[in-house]
């Protein structure tokens, strides 16, 4: 059964519409990120399921209940804000407590409740400080204890790591997931950072422009992308786009690049010109001559792998990978070949053909 | 850093100290002067000469200030319309303040330009209208005819609405996610997340309001219904006016409030920090 069920949705910020008929279902106990790029309507959305921003037309079903008219406590979800929005004036205990006594939960409840949570995050120590008296990671965690204790139908997430440093990020990531596995609770994670939404997600979805632009598992949207929006956002370091002239018929084409040299493949298109797409992984240096040849600019080391990035004869900028104890130096001319199963063309529509 | 600079540095600094030094007496003189002549006897106040220090001491006038005149009563009037003014002035300002910065209902602007112009007016301009409606509502020579017309502090809902403004709207919503009631968002969040500015204004109105003299003058004649600032001037007898006598009073009227604001100090200053601290 699905927890959560957008349909149709509707938003518009003084006269000028944000959101335009969104869909979606979030099974129970799924982790979904929506990911997408600043301004793409990622909080907005969310916000729209939390009750803080009113839905203008369609529905909103959360636990089986129409929603959209329901005022933000009463919607059976929980959140945690970016800036963690902890009651300075409270302490944690107090600050955790605060939603469930204005709801009147018996006190013995609220205790049980609030211990539990504090023994899940391992915070038991931290429960009578004060917000200002914990570190950044340690409010984070206060914050997520506050969604906790409620015991809601759904976590809704907005960019909750983007205030730690980097180590802890990371750190805090793995923990999220750890959290997740153990609570098997439905989560929405709001995030523009793609690593998070590849290690995070059961499902992700990509907003663009405040459409969704694809629905999918990681390795879905990382493997078959959608579009090209999608190709290049996902990922990192970034797929490689080359122009390409694609010729022959289906089942034996070539396709033919900026610098002259010819790929073959096989994916389901007319001839013409099209925008060629291929992950650095894709792109090996070989030490025998190959597809093409390029000269390595910068040689980045990365310890198990290495990136190359190379200008084509004709200055076309692209990356490849070397394994870890690659020999080649800034200056070299290194021979490449491409992997044609993981080719993408894209036509001028940036839809995606994906090559067979 | 070269030697001449720290010089010139300490010139600035020495300088600086100096004009404040000057600063402080010049305003501090006065009431060491006030202090001083309530214990002098009264020839020696009238003297046509300076003397910083008396030559015989005497508490005679604080004697006669505590024992011959309706003192005690004057305080209590003055306590309690302080104390009323206080209360009242700060929660309705509260609410004010909170309205018209969280709440969006019709009419708020306009109620907002409406407090802001008349936080341009003198209360001084509306005193005779304020007499004639205390006259009318049968409100002189009672505590409610000191109290009302001094709740007129615009700059109060003023200073709670700039200080509402600054909270970040996630506590609103992180509230709002937990189920508060826009009461709860007051009582709960907005205020205790500002206690610093509710305990300075309260400070100050508290001494506005004991310090008032042309209203509490106009609204009593009867003796008993004086506060201490307006019952110095009856501190007389047959034989006229004593400076020295005028001047105890003056000393017992203003203590409690001088020994208000050195308990209180450390308060509102470590309060002012501590709001500060909740924005950053
Ligand atoms: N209160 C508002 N009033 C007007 N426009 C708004 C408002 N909130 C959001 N928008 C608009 O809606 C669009 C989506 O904004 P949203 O905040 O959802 O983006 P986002 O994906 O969360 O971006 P970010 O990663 O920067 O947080 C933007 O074009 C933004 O300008
Ligand atoms: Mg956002």
């Amino acid at each position: 059964m699905s927890e959560i069920s957008l349909n149709n949705v509707c938003k518009s910020f003084g006269g000028v519409q944000v959101i335009d008929g969104i869909s979606l279902d979030i099974e129970s106990g799924e982790l979904v990120v929506f990911l997408g790029p600043s301004g793409s309507g990622k909080s907005t959305l969310l916000r729209m399921i939390a009750g803080l921003e009113t839905i203008d037309e369609g529905e909103l079903t959360i636990g089986g209940k129409r929603s959209e008219h329901l005022a933000p406590g009463q919607r059976d979800v929980a959140m945690v804000f970016q800036n963690y929005a902890l009651y300075p004036h409270m302490s944690v205990r107090e600050n955790m407590a605060f939603g469930l006594k204005n709801i009147r939960m018996p006190k013995d409840e609220i205790e049980r409740r609030v211990n539990d949570a504090a023994r899940i995050l391992e915070m038991d120590a931290l429960l009578d400080r004060r917000p200002a008296q914990l570190s950044g990671g340690q409010r984070q965690r206060v914050a997520i204890g506050r969604a906790i204790v409620k015991e809601p139908a759904a976590f809704l997430f907005d960019e909750p790591l983007s205030n730690l440093d980097a180590a802890l990020r990371v750190r805090t990531r793995v923990e999220l997931a750890e959290l997740h596995q153990r609570m098997q609770s439905t989560m929405i994670y709001v995030t523009h950072d793609q690593t998070e939404a590849m290690t995070l997600a059961d499902r992700i979805i990509i907003l663009n422009d405040c459409q969704i632009e694809q629905i999918g598992t990681p390795m879905d949207v990382y493997l078959y992308p959608n579009s090209r929006f999608v190709a290049g956002f996902v990922g990192s370091p970034g797929m490689n786009f080359l122009q390409a002239e694609l010729s022959g018929t289906a089942g034996k084409q070539q396709a033919k690049l900026g610098d002259g040299s010819q790929i073959e493949l096989s994916v389901d298109l007319g001839p013409g010109a099209y925008e060629l797409g291929i992950r650095p992984e894709a792109v090996r240096v070989s030490a025998t001559p190959a597809a093409t040849t390029g000269t390595a600019t910068v040689v980045e080391r990365l310890g198990e792998r290495t990136l190359v990035h190379l200008r084509l004869e004709d200055g076309t900028e692209l990356i490849a990978q070397d394994g870890g104890h690659s020999e080649v130096k800034p200056g070299d001319l290194v021979h490449l070949t491409f992997d044609t199963s993981q080719l993408h063309l894209f036509d001028d529509k940036g839809r995606a053909h994906h090559a067979k | 850093m070269t030697p001449t600079t720290i010089k010139r540095i300490n010139w600035v600094g020495g300088i600086f100290t100096v004009f404040t030094v000057i600063c402080a007496i010049l305003w501090a003189f006065p009431i060491y002067w006030g202090i001083i002549s309530s214990i002098k006897p009264e020839d020696e106040v009238i003297r046509p000469y300076i003397e910083l220090w008396p030559e015989t001491l005497t508490f005679e006038h604080y004697w006669f200030a505590l024992t011959e005149t309706q003192i005690g009563t004057w305080y209590i009037n003055s306590i309690v319309t302080a104390v009323g003014v206080t209360v009242l002035t700060v929660s309705t300002s509260l609410f004010a303040g909170y309205a018209i910065s969280q709440l969006r209902f019709p009419g708020r602007t306009a109620l907002w330009w409406l407090i802001l112009a008349s936080f341009m007016v003198p209360t001084q301009v509306l005193i005779v209208n304020h007499f004639v409606l205390m006259a009318d509502l049968k409100m002189l020579n009672s505590w409610a005819g000191i109290i009302l017309p001094q709740l007129i502090h615009p700059v109060i809902i003023i200073v709670y609405k700039q200080f509402f403004d600054q909270v970040p709207k996630d506590f609103r919503e992180a509230a709002a996610m937990d189920n508060a009631s826009e009461w709860d968002i007051l009582f709960k969040i907005y205020i205790p997340m500002n206690w610093g500015v509710t305990t300075a204004l309260s400070i100050v109105i508290f001494i506005w309001a004991w310090n008032a003299f042309l209203w509490p003058f106009l609204a009593v004649t009867k003796t008993e219904m004086m506060t201490i600032t307006v019952g110095i001037t009856q501190v007389f007898d047959a034989f006229g006016v004593y400076y020295a006598r005028q001047l105890s009073a003056a000393v017992l009227a203003g203590f409690p409030v001088a020994l208000a604001y050195l308990l209180f100090q450390r308060r509102v200053t470590q309060a002012i920090t501590l709001s500060a601290g909740i924005k950053g």
